[in-house]
């Protein structure tokens, strides 16, 4: 499928008023639930596209955005530069170039806002990132905030795993109007299930982004979303190419050779400590270490 | 009088300049950690001082995944919380340097000159598997430490304390469990006699020409004083400290700290030899035949060494872990620290030249696993299909562990730590 077919991005727009209790949380849809992902597994308990994509489409306040729409004409440009694998062999990251803009006139009359790029990867079956490693990178500033959700089990192979969600948060600066965000995200391959060739294939879909934007001193404890559906916001991809990450698999035709040379190893070997122990000298060889 | 003092200092020095390398590289970890993208620090370190943070939070340690052994290592890392997150680092390295002064002692104890005792104690503090493990957060030299403690309680008739060390050490790590069978054999009534410390082998003396004791004598009695005593104190402990913790942490506690290790089938790359035949059949599940099988060369091999070895102890729980490790389903280099902490008790019985049998044996070691990693390597960090190249290469160090244990065994003088002329008298 096309990348830019499946590249369903929704940009979402959420408004809320600084203040103590309510800076990072989401509207009442979504309870005060950190991340967008975290929502999505208080009702679900597996991770099916489809059902994702009606949860964000349906379970984000789409209603209270008038105010910056309507009297402000915000209609940020957001844009997915590019997508790239970088690494070899098991530990890889997956690079994503984003793009969001806001026109200089428009956006000279908007109050002051703070914004946020909110980057959900639903991760296909067989690859997984580090819950640590993500907070690690959180710890050391590369990222605000990021999350792992799912099955975020580092040791089971493919067969034994369900897929996982990874949510970021990137904060924008607020004096600039045109940001360039490139995201590398670590990504670890699960052992792959058995196959005929040596190699099985992942392919990666798209991500969904965000953007969450919060107006300062507003008095009205509003928020709101807008999402690529609705007519008024822009949105490119271009030069996205499928991602694909082929991992070494175990061979089928292997399974009875190696089993059998295992097992007849083992006993070789504790063969031959049996044979060396019925061969050691006896204590004789002690007086004779001693005299030496 | 001088000699004697010299002697000392000279041991004083290697302690202190071990313990100022260990600081060093805890503070080059710290570094590392903040300025490079590759850590210093062993990933289970940043587990483990997660379980303890859960500690001091009042939560169970097991909510931090992956966290797979006893509470007690997690309680014991609770001021890395409070006084720093190096902590757990000084105290592993700290049991790192007793291990040096134990291994020191038991070979005291058995009369080994001081000359070789400094030599052998270089060995363990100047290995750089043991020095880098305690500084990047292992717990392995704690339970090296409490094995060598059981060790010297064992060589002094301490039965009591010791057995409540070795309660507490099969709790922490289980493995230990392989040294019950020779210590049990070694509890003799003629050895341990009420109020009596045991008579030790002078590594100097003149050996009684007496035949290779093959384990328990024949007037075996496995409900001797000494046995009961030893066998009852360790099971207490370690059904004590299983119950408290089953009582805190309830399953979870039983399935990642004890079921979890008993049971586990690592599909993934290890040094195993059994690692690519688990990866090519874990998609069924084994019978119990196959689990049988696969667990008999390992039930052979250590019960004939325990048979053949047992009152020479220390060489018995050496060549004992080897064979455990090396016909393990799972390796991994952290378990090589369990042997090369009974490989100085052993090397002053050794008639192993270092030129160039013992310079062979160890290349041959370091090579096979060298030869390994890079196949490791080639598929981790390379993508490739080698699979049968590595699964040949952990035959391959399979058969290097093999040739250096029976290199060792047949090297070896063998020496009953406990004066077996005792009983004619």
């Amino acid at each position: 499928m096309e990348f830019h077919l499946k590249l369903g991005i929704v940009l979402s727009l959420l408004v809320g008023i600084i203040d103590s209790t309510h800076s990072s949380s989401y509207s009442s849809e979504l309870g005060s639930h950190r991340y967008i992902t975290e929502a999505y597994f208080h009702k679900h308990n597996t991770i099916i596209d489809q059902v994702f994509q009606d949860f964000i489409t349906n379970n984000l306040p789409h209603d209270s955005c008038e105010m910056l729409q309507t009297k402000h004409n915000f209609i940020p440009k957001l844009s997915l530069l590019g997508r790239n694998l970088i690494g070899e062999g098991s530990h890889r990251r997956l690079t994503s170039s984003i793009k969001i803009k806001i026109h200089q006139e428009i956006s000279s009359n908007l109050p002051s806002l703070s914004c946020k790029a909110i980057v959900i990867e639903r991760l296909p079956s067989g690859v997984f990132a580090d819950p640590f490693e993500l907070q690690h990178l959180t710890q050391r500033g590369v990222f605000t905030d990021a999350s792992a959700f799912g099955d975020t089990d580092l040791e089971s192979p493919t067969i034994r795993a369900n897929r996982s969600i990874i949510e970021i948060h990137m904060d924008l600066n607020p004096k600039n109007n045109n940001w360039e965000l490139k995201i590398q995200l670590p990504l670890h391959a699960r052992y792959a299930p058995l196959g005929e060739y040596g190699y099985t294939r992942i392919e990666f879909g798209s991500p969904d982004l965000f953007l969450q934007c919060t107006i300062e001193g507003d008095p009205h404890n509003k928020s709101c979303l807008i999402s690529t559906n609705d007519n008024d916001v822009s949105l490119t991809s271009s030069n996205v190419a499928s991602i694909l990450w082929e991992v070494p698999s175990g061979i089928m035709e292997h399974t009875k050779i190696v089993s059998m040379i295992t097992f007849i190893s083992a006993f070789v070997s504790a063969f031959s400590i049996f044979i060396a122990c019925v061969y050691y000298p006896n204590t004789e060889s002690y007086i004779n270490f001693k005299q030496s | 009088m001088l000699e004697g003092s010299m002697k000392a200092l000279n041991f004083r020095s290697l302690i202190i300049f071990s313990a100022f390398l260990r600081v060093f590289l805890i503070v080059y970890g710290e570094w590392q950690d903040t300025h490079m993208e590759v850590r210093y620090t062993d990933v289970d370190y940043l587990v483990f001082s997660d379980a303890a943070a859960l500690i001091v939070s009042g939560k169970s340690p097991y909510k931090r995944s992956t966290y797979r052994y006893s509470p007690l290592i997690a309680f014991l890392l609770t001021p890395n919380s409070f006084i720093h997150q190096s902590w757990g680092k000084f105290l592993f390295s700290a049991s790192d340097l007793l291990v040096g002064c134990f291994i020191r002692k038991i070979l005291k104890l058995r009369g080994v000159p001081e000359n070789l005792c400094i030599y052998s104690v270089i060995v363990w503090l100047f290995n750089p598997f043991t020095f880098t493990i305690g500084t990047r957060g292992n717990c392995e030299p704690i339970v090296c430490a409490i094995i060598l403690w059981v060790i010297i309680c064992l060589m002094k008739g301490n039965l009591f304390q010791g057995a409540i060390w070795y309660g507490v050490v099969v709790h922490m790590r289980i493995y230990p469990i392989i040294y019950a069978l020779p210590i049990v054999i070694i509890l003799d009534p003629s050895h341990f006699k009420p109020n009596k410390k045991p008579i030790i082998t002078n590594w100097n003396s003149k050996h009684p020409k007496t035949h290779l004791t093959l384990g328990p004598t024949k007037s075996f009695n496995p409900f001797s004083r000494s046995r009961i005593l030893f066998s009852l104190t360790s099971a207490s402990v370690f059904f004590l400290f299983t119950g408290i913790f089953f009582y805190l942490y309830e399953w979870e506690f039983l399935h990642e700290a004890l079921l979890y290790h008993l049971t586990r089938t690592d599909p993934r790359h290890n040094f195993s030899i059994y690692f690519y035949h688990i990866y090519l059949n874990y998609e069924r599940q084994f019978s119990v035949l196959e689990k049988l099988v696969s667990f008999l060369p390992q039930l052979m091999v250590q019960l004939l060494l325990v048979f053949r070895f047992a009152h020479d102890f220390s060489f018995c729980f050496f060549v004992q872990t080897v064979a455990f490790v090396a016909f393990n389903k799972v390796i991994t280099a952290q378990y090589f620290v369990w042997f090369f902490c009974l490989l100085p008790l052993i090397l002053p019985w050794t008639k192993m030249k270092l030129k160039w049998e013992g310079v062979f044996c160890v290349s041959f070691w370091i090579g096979a696993q060298l030869h390994w990693l890079f196949w490791g390597y080639m598929l981790e960090f390379k993508g490739k299909q080698v699979f049968l190249q590595l699964w040949a290469a952990s035959l391959l160090f399979f058969a290097a562990n093999t040739y250096v244990m029976i290199t060792i065994i047949l090297r070896h003088t063998y020496s009953p730590v406990f004066n077996l002329s005792q009983k004619t008298k």
